[in-house]
């Protein structure tokens, strides 16, 4: 993928001050291509094709100290750095939100050292990185999703002990979850979790999709496209393989429930099928606008404008509607073609 | 609109960082120079090197500079560029016997083969805020002394002297013992660095980690174990400070060659808890860093005899210390909280009105439906 | 439907001859040698479906060494344990298969309440979990049958969502007991089931058990130091001591006419 020119330039200094010399020029001379030396980017490309290969499953990698604080996306950038080749197209999201600081830290660290393209359009991607949200737009199977995740198992919720809960996973004894979520009931009358929803992947392995809202936790399922999750602090990566079975915990008569919003519609862009988050404005009101920017943009632009605007007709559910007196009927049919658009505002494009 | 978040990307950030680097050239006084720094604040740029895993004080002079002092994020500078070298070689491996000795102290013993030296301390010192430092001029206290200077001693280590009469247990030696203490010296150790830890961890990455533990935290938890939440109370062999020779392989005749020394602190402690009954010797404990840190070796050294005991005291869990340990890692995450959360909250604020409006009805009616709203299966 | 031979469990590094060097006939079951314990050794018995034994000694004598590992709860260190509802010897399954097997087949009861509930669950929760375990998802259905485990264990239903903890001994060992029959399995093991409780308290978790070992029919093992526990409960009874099986016979036989020293000793001193 890259040469080690990076790498030669360290090797080439005679003196801490020659590698200083070369470190202070423009830019990030005496790095390597993407930051990462290739024994590590090998290392990250190995971890993730065993997590593809046992979906679900937290696979270790000996995460390396990045430039950004642990904790704020090193998983992540460690695994987009270790795919992205110059060809690719990046987006980086936090909290849905192209413009955050950090994303944009993340995003100029990529450019910097990866000289990749960036965009905020989630159809232009090749790779996402996104922290606590999958985007509104229908992903392809081109696409890659790669997820920030602070906490990587969700049996921590039951047992601090990873060691111990290593040994759960490996027999899919997952019965102390559910007592948990039985307690819940019994205490509240409902699941009481929010985000960071347990989900079973595969009918196998217990996975913290990270802390997505319960909102995006359907679009796991069946997706076309690939999830990866990436956690540097606790150095695990796993992976949502496309058109895997991901399923949210929960009863029989006890159904997972998804975010609910007393307004149904996006006070921006009048949405009624995006996760909205509320705003206290300076005038002591208060407003539930779309918290995927750049799609209520594009919306703003075309209120009629589907998710799946992108897909030839594809009109692939991802996200039910806001208002839950309107159906969500998922689409059950099976292969490429999806049937029509459940939720969707507009005509397919 | 009215809201924005943190946001509108990288300008901002740019004046963010460019507002933190003035509020170092804002004052009056001159320039802190690079060389000040590693001179004059050798503890800081002691500890950014022992936590940052890097022994490189000219590096950690820059990065004390850059951080204005602050240790955490100096020792995260060091790591963020060792991260990116490559790896040359590896030194071989050397009794600390060897080590320079500038200062060395043994409680365990009035007197100890080499005498004890105390040193450059302010142990006994007392602790009066000393205001001729305003105006300091650089006088060397110690420039009338009538004493030559003599090179730094090689000092057998006093935990030897036990050793040889079989009094402290020796984990390489016991059969029982499956993980890699046990199997003897040639044994590569663990890498922390390259390998992810998993539990129960070798003792060789249980070392690596605490060496590389953030100063506080090591003494918090190795003090826990002193204040009653653990039953580790050492009494120390020895502490000593000097400089460590590296020594590597000549890459084409192969003879070992002295190439330079490094700064570090080591303790050794004995713990009078037996491992065996049938054979009672001493459990012990064992503490190296980069640097001057008495403490931190101290502490570690308490956190090593308590974590080979695997007992029921916090600090005696090895998940529980290594997971905490790390400064890089708690600091980060500790302050990736400042981070927008609005996503994670609103899905919070819905839980909460959800079980609330439940309660409310439940007032009336006595057993509400629970509202199903897009369960997709 | 369950067949034990040679059950045998050894603590520490046996020499190879602890078991000659063992035993009633020596008076002790540490080996000589090597100082390794036979907690139990060359234990055989058979268990017919809805029969109770008990198994009756002193402490240190095997019986709750000889539980564990009926209970799949410690390994055994030699011996071959046949059971309907596994194809193999139980003593070599694989942790994925013992942990089918507890939950769903074999029921125990531990005597201390810390390895065998979650105190800070509900007393509800700690017996949920068992049908979570074994695939129960409809919470509706859970409750219904916690509930009914509740009544037939006489816990008050009132107090089946509050902590374990907050339970008396007695409804604790109440609740194990509910747990251990969650899942209707075909085995039930009792370690000392009534240890620690008043007496009263004694005569009706005793009384509660036998009623429902007869209504449910279930094989169990009861193992105690206490005559009268397994006189009241057991059709057959082992004596233990020092590792060996030294009498075995109907409870009523080895009540009336012991033939063991021991065991005439032993009820001797009960009464």
């Amino acid at each position: 993928m890259t040469d080690k020119c990076g790498v030669a330039a360290v090797a080439e200094a005679e003196s801490v001050d020659d590698l200083l010399d070369s470190v202070t020029d423009d830019g990030l001379t005496g790095y390597n291509y993407a930051y990462l030396d290739e024994h590590t980017k090998r290392e990250v490309r190995r971890a993730t094709l065993s997590a593809i290969a046992l979906p679900g499953h937290q696979v270790p990698f000996a995460s390396r100290e990045m430039p950004l604080a642990r904790g704020w996306g090193t998983g992540g950038i460690q695994t987009s750095l270790s795919l992205l080749g110059p060809d690719d197209t990046f987006k980086v999201i936090d909290q849905g939100s192209d413009e955050s600081v950090n994303a944009a830290n993340i995003r100029r660290l990529a450019a910097r050292t990866a000289n990749v393209e960036t965009t905020t359009d989630a159809t232009e991607a090749s790779v996402i990185q996104t922290r606590h949200r999958i985007p509104e737009e229908v992903l392809d199977d081109d696409q890659i999703l790669v997820l920030q995740v602070p906490i990587t198992d969700p049996l921590r919720r039951v047992d601090g002990s990873d060691d111990a809960n290593r040994r759960r996973h490996a027999h899919s004894n997952y019965s102390k979850m559910w007592v948990a979520l039985y307690e819940n009931v019994v205490e509240y009358g409902e699941i009481k979790l929010s985000s960071r929803y347990p989900v079973l992947v595969g009918d196998r392995y217990l996975m913290d999709p990270s802390p997505i809202p319960r909102w995006d936790v359907p679009k796991l399922d069946d997706a076309d496209n690939l999830f990866l999750f990436a956690a540097g602090r606790e150095a695990r990566i796993y992976a949502v393989p496309p058109h895997t079975e991901v399923e949210p915990l929960a009863f029989e008569d006890r159904q997972f429930q998804v975010e609910r919003f007393p307004e149904h519609a996006c006070g921006n862009c009048g949405s009624e099928d995006t996760f909205l988050t509320e705003v206290e404005t300076d005038d002591g009101g208060r407003v539930y606008a779309c918290n995927d920017a750049s799609f209520c943009e594009k919306r703003r632009a075309d209120p009629s404008l589907s998710k799946a605007h992108h897909r030839n007709g594809d009109g692939h559910t991802w996200g039910p509607p806001t208002d839950p007196s309107v159906p969500y009927e998922s689409d059950g049919d099976s292969g490429e073609n999806r049937g029509p658009a459940g939720p969707n505002r507009g005509g397919d494009e | 609109m009215g809201y924005v978040a943190v946001e509108a990307g990288e300008d901002v950030i740019q004046r963010a960082e460019e507002l933190f680097e003035k509020q170092r050239v804002v004052g009056e006084s001159d320039q802190i120079s690079v060389e000040q720094v590693g001179e004059q604040f050798s503890r800081l740029t002691a500890q950014a090197m022992s936590e940052g895993g890097l022994y490189a004080p000219r590096l950690a002079a820059i990065a004390v500079k850059q951080a204005q002092g602050d240790t955490a994020e100096a020792a995260f500078l060091l790591r963020a560029y060792r991260s990116t070298l490559e790896r040359w070689g590896t030194s071989v491996p050397v009794e600390t016997a060897e080590v320079f000795t500038t200062r060395r102290v043994s409680p365990a013993y009035k007197d100890v083969p080499g005498g004890q030296v105390l040193g450059a301390t302010k142990d006994y010192t007392q602790r009066l805020l000393d205001f001729e430092l305003i105006d300091d001029d650089g006088t060397d206290p110690t420039g009338d002394w009538d004493v030559e200077a003599e090179d730094p001693p090689r000092l057998r280590n006093v935990m030897e002297v036990l050793r040889e009469d079989g009094l402290v247990y020796d984990p390489e030696r016991d059969p029982d013992r499956d993980d890699d203490a046990s199997s003897g010296a040639g044994t590569e150790p663990f890498d922390a660095t390259r390998e992810p830890i998993t539990f129960p961890a070798p003792r060789s990455a249980v070392l690596q980690e605490l060496a590389r533990g953030e100063t506080g935290a090591v003494t918090a938890l190795g003090y826990s174990e002193l204040r009653g939440y653990g039953q580790v109370h050492p009494t120390l062999g020895e502490v000593r400070t000097g400089d460590l020779p590296v020594t590597i392989e000549h890459p084409y005749t192969g003879d070992e060659v002295e190439v330079t020394t490094a700064a570090v602190t080591e303790t050794e402690c004995v713990v009078p808890i037996y491992e065996k009954s049938d054979d009672p010797q001493f459990s012990f404990g064992y503490g190296l860093v980069f640097g001057r840190n008495e403490r931190k070796t101290i502490g570690m050294s308490i956190l090593d005899a308590a974590i080979q005991l695997d007992g029921e005291g916090a600090a005696q869990d090895a998940e529980f210390v290594l997971d905490v340990v790390d400064g890089i890692d708690s600091f980060g995450f500790i302050e990736h909280l400042k981070l927008p959360h609005y996503v994670t909250f609103q899905s919070i604020l819905d839980r909460i009105r959800s079980i609330r409006e439940r309660s409310a009805a439940a007032a009336d009616e006595t057993d509400p439906a629970p509202q199903e709203v897009g369960a997709d299966d | 439907m369950l067949n034990v031979s040679n059950a045998t469990k050894i603590y520490g590094q046996s020499c190879g001859e602890c078991i000659d060097h063992t035993g009633p006939a020596v008076g002790d079951n540490q080996c000589p040698v090597c100082g390794s314990v036979v907690a139990c050794a060359d234990v055989d018995f058979g268990l017919h479906d809805g029969e109770v034994l008990g198994i009756v000694g002193e402490s240190g004598s095997g019986k709750s060494s000889l539980a564990e590992i009926l209970a799949l709860d410690s390994d055994a260190t030699a011996g071959d344990v046949r059971y309907d509802a596994y194809d193999g010897n139980l003593l070599e399954t694989d942790y994925q298969a013992r942990h089918e097997l507890r939950n769903e087949h074999v029921g125990m009861v531990h005597q201390h309440v810390r390895d065998g509930l979650e105190l800070d669950f509900s007393g509800g929760g700690n017996v949920a979990e068992k049908l979570l375990a074994a695939g129960w998802r409809h919470y509706g259905d859970v409750r219904e049958r916690v509930e009914d485990l509740f009544r037939e264990t006489e816990v008050p239903v009132s107090r089946m969502d509050d902590a374990t903890e907050t339970y008396s001994g007695g409804m604790q060992r109440r609740v194990q007991i509910a747990k251990a029959i969650a899942n209707d399995p075909g085995l039930v093991v009792l370690d000392e089931p009534t240890t620690g409780l008043d007496v009263s308290v004694q005569a009706r978790v005793l009384d509660m058990f036998r009623r429902l070992q007869r209504e449910q029919d279930v094989a169990t093992v009861v193992v105690s130091h206490d005559l009268g526990v397994v006189r009241l409960l057991a059709d057959r009874t082992l004596v233990m001591r020092h590792g060996r099986v030294i009498e075995s016979g109907l409870t009523d036989r080895i009540m009336e006419d012991p033939h063991h020293e021991y065991t005439q000793t032993l009820i001797n001193s009960a009464i």
